[in-house]
């Protein structure tokens, strides 16, 4: 089903506040916090969910998966009937 | 003369499905490149960072690239809803703070090098990274420009689709690129 531009926009703001949020908390954790190791875990661990936001819902990555599918099957298809059907 | 003649065209590949695939498989590629040059730092100068990196405009710098990453988002969604001269003002705006973001690393390197130049260990890491980070920030205005002069007097989304989509994925990834190489350079101690 596709959204509105209005739910898409507003996906976008959701995402952009929790990047946001994530942003200005890993700038602080980095002021508060000297332990090292544990600083480099939450920093890794913070970059890690800020991309996989963006990557999921700007960059749409989950469209992915139907691509590869349609390509999978029109490669393992030998049904030239079937191909024509979309065209 | 015989002609080769293929018996069928698989019609299932459509050029849109193509071009998506084709790009991702490049992202992931340049993708390669940054880890490698991420994972750099920690072996020229492990996690320490020097005490004159300046913290504030390195989170400067990463709200305005994500910003643009919701201007370019929203440019998108507008040209895939039809709504042609909203994409265009959101293209324009991305292409505002991309430059800036420019300037803002331009400012950096110009305080960079009083305090850690290319010849130090960390100036190398830094000047490597951000040097990178920022071509690809140029050619991302490069490429969100040609589409915002290629779609300026289409009131259509016509066959621009992916022109649009693509420049804008290949923001993100840059935006990406820099949500890794903010706390690798700035916030580590």
């Amino acid at each position: 089903m596709h959204k509105t531009l209005q739910e898409t926009l507003k996906t976008g703001w959701i995402v952009i506040g929790a990047l946001a949020v994530m942003t200005i908390a890993e700038f602080l954790v980095a002021i508060a916090i000297d332990d090292k190791t544990l600083l480099f875990a939450l920093l890794l661990v913070t970059a890690l969910v800020k991309a996989w936001l963006i990557i999921q819902y700007f960059m749409h990555f989950g469209q992915l998966w139907g691509h590869i599918s349609e390509l999978w099957d029109g490669i393992i298809s030998d049904d030239p009937e079937a191909d024509g059907e979309e065209d | 003369m015989s002609q080769h003649v293929p018996q069928y065209v698989n019609h299932r590949f459509s050029s849109l499905d193509i071009n998506r695939l084709g790009l991702w498989l490049f992202l992931v590629s340049d993708a390669s490149f940054f880890i490698a040059l991420l994972s750099s730092r920690f072996f020229v100068v492990g996690t320490s960072t020097p005490e004159h990196v300046d913290q504030v405009l390195g989170l400067g710098l990463t709200i305005l690239l994500l910003l643009s990453s919701l201007s370019a988002f929203k440019a998108e969604a507008a040209f895939e809803h039809g709504d042609i001269a909203g994409a265009k003002r959101m293209l324009l705006a991305t292409i505002g703070m991309g430059i800036l973001f420019v300037f803002g690393v331009g400012y950096e390197w110009h305080e960079a090098f009083k305090h850690f130049p290319p010849s130090t260990a960390f100036g190398t890491v830094l000047f490597t990274l951000t040097g990178v980070h920022v071509t690809h920030v140029l050619t991302g205005v490069l490429t969100l420009g040609f589409v915002f002069f290629r779609i300026r007097n289409t009131t259509e989304i016509g066959d621009n689709q992916f022109a649009v989509e693509g420049a804008v994925k290949w923001w993100h990834f840059v935006d990406v690129a820099w949500v890794f190489i903010y706390p690798t350079l700035y916030l580590l101690k």
